[in-house]
């Protein structure tokens, strides 16, 4: 019932959008992740020379793709439901035989695989550059479902509730971006002092880069087990609250 | 012994305050029994596009129900909004899409599989000589090419009850025509229509029953010859004039 022809329909349209407007969604995002590499990996790298025994540029490559994906992933679903809202097309998906749980889903999965394309894109070129094996692909594969997951819902909940473009970018800008600098990509939190590193645990992109950082090179900050736990967490809340503004949202049903 | 047959749409005693106190609609009750051309008319705010609204639950009504065709509108919503199919008054086509992708998605969208969608598509295509605009991105469309692709799609799942918000608006009077001709035919053939419309013309040429709208309260319903007989008058215009007239007097 949940999958459904009339789920499976809107999840393709949403692959769709992204992937006809490729030029926009996918190729920029990936220069910028590509260039991170090169001008923090590269030219700081040789001035920093490891992180917990690890080389810099090893050690922030899965973090730079999880940067990669969790941008990818929100901003996929923000604007692909702020867009039909603001153009009234969603009316056409509201009025389908959909629940808004299935269409929440739906914009959230939609955003999740554009995501993990993302994070996949900045892998694929980075590993070879880079010179690494990765050591749980398996956990690996799931901290970035789980993490473009949550993302994609946040946007979807953000897409949902927002009256005006700018909304979408304060997601992206004052909350998302900082909070993808702030989580740990380019270092290792024991290099902070005590208040930082305590304000640290409260940014939840930490813990995905970590979980990454250790289902790919086997070291991280933190026992990898339980941040999974966290992650699911956090996914479990960002989708509750995404199937919440589907069925809330101003101007959605009025 | 036939049992009662069932009405197409069943509302009864609907109210709808919209958040900033506005009483859209202020109990209204109506049914448009299976198979009838039917017209909704009333100004401006009158509450038309209100009550399309509360039916297929983009409006969320503060009481009353909703039935169509025996289907609860809000518990049994699949089995309701399968079978009502919309052509809303603002043009809100999916800007990422083709023509032919509109109608195929909109088909999925109501779980027609994929060769049935693909047949109607071409259907629908032929009718609203759309053919030569298949492939082609529905935003660089003119306002009248939008208008026909947004008819075709609420047909495309093949409803049973259709809601036509002011089809003909900013249309030619050549596709008016002719969207007349097809109304009539699909009506023939058995849907039930619900057309809200500015034209009293229009609603005269096309409907057997009319109900009339105001202040969120139905303020006239009978057939087209029946409303002209009560108001003594000659036509439908004239009947509207002295129903709102009437209601503008108090």
């Amino acid at each position: 019932m949940l999958a459904d022809r009339s789920f499976r329909t809107l999840l393709s349209r949403e692959v769709l959008r992204f992937t006809r407007i490729w030029v926009q969604t996918i190729v920029p995002p990936l220069l910028t992740s590509l260039l991170y590499l090169v001008v923090f990996g590269v030219a700081l790298g040789t001035r920093i020379q490891e992180v917990n025994g690890v080389p810099y540029l090893e050690y922030i490559l899965p973090g730079v793709a999880l940067m990669s994906l969790i941008t990818g992933s929100h901003m996929n679903s923000s604007w692909s439901v702020f867009d039909a809202k603001r153009e009234r097309y969603i009316d056409e998906v509201l009025i389908s035989p959909m629940s808004d749980l299935q269409i929440a889903l739906a914009y959230s999965l939609g955003g999740t695989l554009r995501g993990l394309i993302m994070g996949a894109g900045v892998l694929v070129v980075g590993i070879p550059f880079v010179g690494v094996t990765v050591e749980h692909p398996g956990l690996l594969l799931l901290i970035g479902v789980l993490s473009s997951f949550t993302f994609a819902s946040l946007g979807t909940m953000v897409g949902a509730m927002a009256n005006r473009v700018d909304q979408i970018s304060f997601l992206t800008n004052v909350v998302v971006q900082p909070l993808a600098f702030l989580g740990g990509v380019f270092y290792s939190v024991e290099m902070l002092p005590g208040a930082l590193r305590t304000a640290t645990l409260f940014d939840p992109i930490f813990y995905m880069v970590d979980a990454a950082r250790y289902a790919t090179l086997e070291t991280s900050d933190l026992n990898p087990y339980p941040t999974l736990g966290i992650v699911l967490l956090l996914a479990v809340l960002a989708f509750t609250g995404a199937w919440w503004a589907m069925n809330r949202g101003p101007n959605l049903r009025y | 012994m036939m049992s009662e047959p069932v009405s197409a749409l069943k509302v009864e005693k609907l109210r709808k305050t919209y958040s900033n106190g506005l009483v859209a609609l202020d109990g209204v009750s109506l049914e448009v029994a299976a198979g009838r051309f039917f017209g909704l008319l009333g100004p401006n705010g009158a509450g038309k596009t209100s009550l399309i609204n509360s039916v297929v639950s983009l409006a969320r009504p503060d009481s009353g129900s909703v039935e169509v065709f025996g289907k609860d509108a809000h518990r049994e919503f699949r089995e309701a909004r399968r079978m009502i199919g919309v052509s809303p008054q603002e043009i809100n086509l999916d800007k990422f899409l083709t023509v032919e992708e509109v109608l195929t998605y909109h088909a999925g969208y109501y779980g027609v599989e994929k060769k049935k969608a693909k047949e109607r598509a071409e259907e629908l295509l032929e009718r609203f000589e759309l053919v030569g605009k298949r492939k082609q991105r529905v935003s660089t469309l003119s306002g009248g090419m939008k208008r026909r692709v947004l008819f075709a799609r609420a047909l495309m799942h093949d409803p049973k009850l259709l809601f036509l918000d002011e089809p003909t608006a900013g249309v030619d009077v050549e596709l008016r025509y002719k969207l007349w001709e097809y109304i009539r035919e699909l009506n023939h053939a058995g849907l039930t229509i619900l057309l809200t419309t500015h034209y009293l013309e229009e609603a005269e040429e096309l409907c057997e029953e009319i109900a009339l709208i105001n202040d969120g309260q139905i303020a006239a319903q009978d057939t087209n010859a029946g409303l002209k007989e009560r108001y003594a008058a000659e036509s439908i215009e004239e009947v509207y004039l002295k129903v709102m007239g009437r209601v503008a007097g108090g």
